[in-house]
């Protein structure tokens, strides 16, 4: 039964999963923008910032919420090593091979996961359970607390963007690297930096996922997608093109498995993706593609 | 004598003299012999033919990337024409052997679709693109379960009983398409599949239309997919939407850069080192459950996360260390031990 307080619950839930895809599309449009590499790799570590959430909010007995910023670290820690072992090796060559680089860590991070934490599915547990209710429409308290997080998370980032030594020298070498090297900036140091910031928001990402929903170590292709679509939707490498995105593609997900049937919610994914890229390749606030 | 009739000739002549001849008649002839050697019903069945029916999996993916374009969804291509060929056996009474042929052809259309909206878009896109479609493959045909009835699965109708009868048909199945897919890559066409790989631009600027030529890959490389398809359903006898996993997209991806990108013979070496890791490898999961099975508690069999962790690893290794594959350590040994042979000579 399609209802009006359905359809406006729908819309809502949409929004608030539309906000975790926001950090993850966020994590992919910064790497992407500075670093011109697209890590199909980007869901396995929402998976990882999941799974470190879990582990940390079990074994320490922390707060879900306190868990997130163990997530952050944690993965970041992670795509700091990746990046230094792997991803600086093909950079540069073929853009074939920064794909192969990404599925061999897609395998590596999906079977380490299986051994440290089995095949089951998990879910963190929250600690503020509970649903409002307004006018026949309701939203647990998690996804509400999701939408605070994302919106702290992505104020940070614009700081840190435009304020920050560290984010101009991030938005230089976006623009023209070679001139930002001649300025002077360590372009290396700044690759590492990026790459471990968009995997700190992966983690994010990663650990509001879990506190919503259940979450395995086989979860990571589909979400990758998404931020992809998402990123294309708004244009690629920029943010507030990431947040509308996120938060079109959030509402059309949960629409489409209101209106057609939980099956059809991941495949709205592919059609946006090939709707964008044939309609409109630049995306609702891109520039040039590259 | 017209000028390409002589440079058929030539071409044909330098084929016939060159020691690349004399390997591939070797290897075809011991490819031939070898079930008469092993003798084993285990060995022919699941480790040869598998082999097999996968290096034409790979070989098609490679000739895709031989013009620049990597799917990470051919799984969905191999679905399709695993389906095809079963569901037009079973349902309409189609003679199974016209069903593989009509799997292949279905893929390819599809492949055709595909490849039109794919044709413009940069790597990662396309990646991503194909990546979609496979999820999208994979939801059709679960959405269409009373008409496919893939959730459950079905029995496929065999072309020819297992065991060496069905080795020698998948024997003749890869021999032909590898063949047709190096005189594809030899020809004209795969010289413009190359310069676009190169540099597109360049490419476009010589005169080649490389959108038309990408999607004749796309075509190309999918009709082999989906007949691999085919084959991968008459080898497991059986067929369901698991066929549309990406495990299954990203596999001939690995055979063809862990044998070697771009070379006839690396998705065959690729195929030949990762089929013989799946069967082969199992057997020394009770050893390793022996060793580390106590460090990870979680899982009840390490064995197979290891062994996937694995392909990984060997994956990144290639790429970082060896970019051309393992064909070019090949070749490098090979090199190598002539030019030692010679030394000692002297």
């Amino acid at each position: 039964m399609i209802t009006p307080s359905g359809l406006a619950e729908t819309l809502l839930w949409g929004v608030a999963n539309g906000c975790i895809y926001i950090l993850l599309a966020t994590g992919l449009s910064i790497i992407f923008g500075v670093m011109k590499l697209v890590n199909f790799a980007h869901g396995q570590l929402l998976m990882l910032g999941a799974y470190i959430a879990f582990t940390t909010s079990v074994v320490l007995g922390l707060n879900a919420y306190v868990a997130i910023l163990f997530a952050m670290v944690g993965v970041a820690i992670i795509g700091f090593v990746v990046e230094r072992l792997t991803f600086r090796k093909v950079l540069g060559t073929e853009k074939l091979n920064e794909i192969f680089v990404s599925l061999g860590l897609i395998y590596i991070f999906e079977n380490v996961a299986v051994l440290l934490w089995g095949n089951k599915s998990a879910q963190i547990s929250s600690s503020i359970p509970g649903i409002l209710s307004l006018a026949g429409i309701s939203i647990s308290y998690d996804r509400l607390a999701a939408m605070g997080i994302v919106a702290v998370i992505l104020l940070s980032i614009v700081l840190l963007m435009k304020k920050t030594k560290i984010g101009l020298a991030m938005q230089a070498t976006s623009q023209k690297s070679d001139v930002a090297k001649l300025m002077g900036i360590n372009v290396e140091k700044v690759y590492v930096f990026t790459f471990a910031l968009g995997a700190a928001l992966a983690g994010a990402a990663g650990a509001l996922y879990g506190i919503i929903f259940p979450f395995s170590p086989t979860l990571g292709a589909l979400p990758t997608i998404k931020a992809f679509a998402i990123i294309i939707l708004g244009g690629l490498g920029s943010i507030p093109g990431a947040v509308v995105g996120g938060l079109l593609y959030g509402i059309a997900e949960t629409t489409a498995g209101y209106l057609l049937g939980g099956i059809w919610s991941d495949a709205i994914a592919f059609v946006l993706l090939i709707f964008v890229l044939v309609i409109k390749p630049t995306g609702l606030f891109g520039g040039k593609g590259d | 004598m017209t000028n390409m009739a002589r440079y058929t000739k030539s071409f044909s002549l330098r084929l016939l003299c060159s020691k690349q001849f004399i390997f591939v008649i070797v290897g075809l002839v011991f490819i031939a012999v070898l079930p008469l050697i092993i003798d084993s019903e285990y060995v022919i069945s699941e480790v040869l033919a598998p082999m097999l029916i996968f290096a034409i999996y790979a070989s098609s993916w490679n000739l895709l990337a031989c013009s620049g374009q990597g799917s990470l969804g051919h799984a969905a291509f191999l679905g399709i024409g695993g389906f095809t060929s079963a569901l037009l056996a079973i349902k309409i009474g189609v003679p199974p052997l016209l069903g593989l042929f009509f799997g292949g052809l279905f893929s390819a259309a599809i492949g055709f679709l595909i490849g039109l909206t794919c044709v413009r878009l940069k790597a990662w896109f396309l990646g991503m693109v194909t990546f979609g479609f496979a999820v999208i493959a994979l939801t059709l045909v679960s959405q269409f379960d009373s008409v496919i009835g893939g959730i459950m699965g079905f029995r496929t109708p065999l072309i020819v009983p297992r065991g060496i009868f069905f080795y020698y048909f998948t024997f003749a199945m890869a021999a032909i398409s590898v063949l047709i897919i190096y005189l594809i890559m030899k020809s004209k066409l795969g010289l413009a599949f190359k310069a676009i790989r190169e540099n597109e631009l360049e490419a476009k600027m010589t005169g080649i239309n490389t959108a038309k030529y990408r999607l004749v890959a796309f075509v190309l490389s999918t009709f082999f997919a989906g007949l691999a398809g085919g084959l991968y359903a008459q080898y497991i006898r059986y067929i369901d939407v698991s066929i549309f996993s990406p495990h299954f997209s990203f596999l001939p991806l690995m055979m063809a850069v862990i044998g070697g990108l771009g070379t006839i013979s690396g998705p065959l070496i690729g195929s030949v080192i990762i089929v013989s890791i799946d069967a082969y490898l199992p057997r020394i999961d009770p050893l390793m459950q022996g060793f580390v099975g106590s460090l990870f508690p979680a899982v009840s069999n390490v064995g197979p996360p290891i062994r996937m962790m694995l392909l990984g690893i060997i994956l990144l290794l290639v790429v970082i260390f060896a970019p051309k594959g393992i064909h070019s350590i090949i070749d490098r040994a090979y090199v190598y031990l002539m030019n030692k042979r010679a030394a000692v000579r002297q």
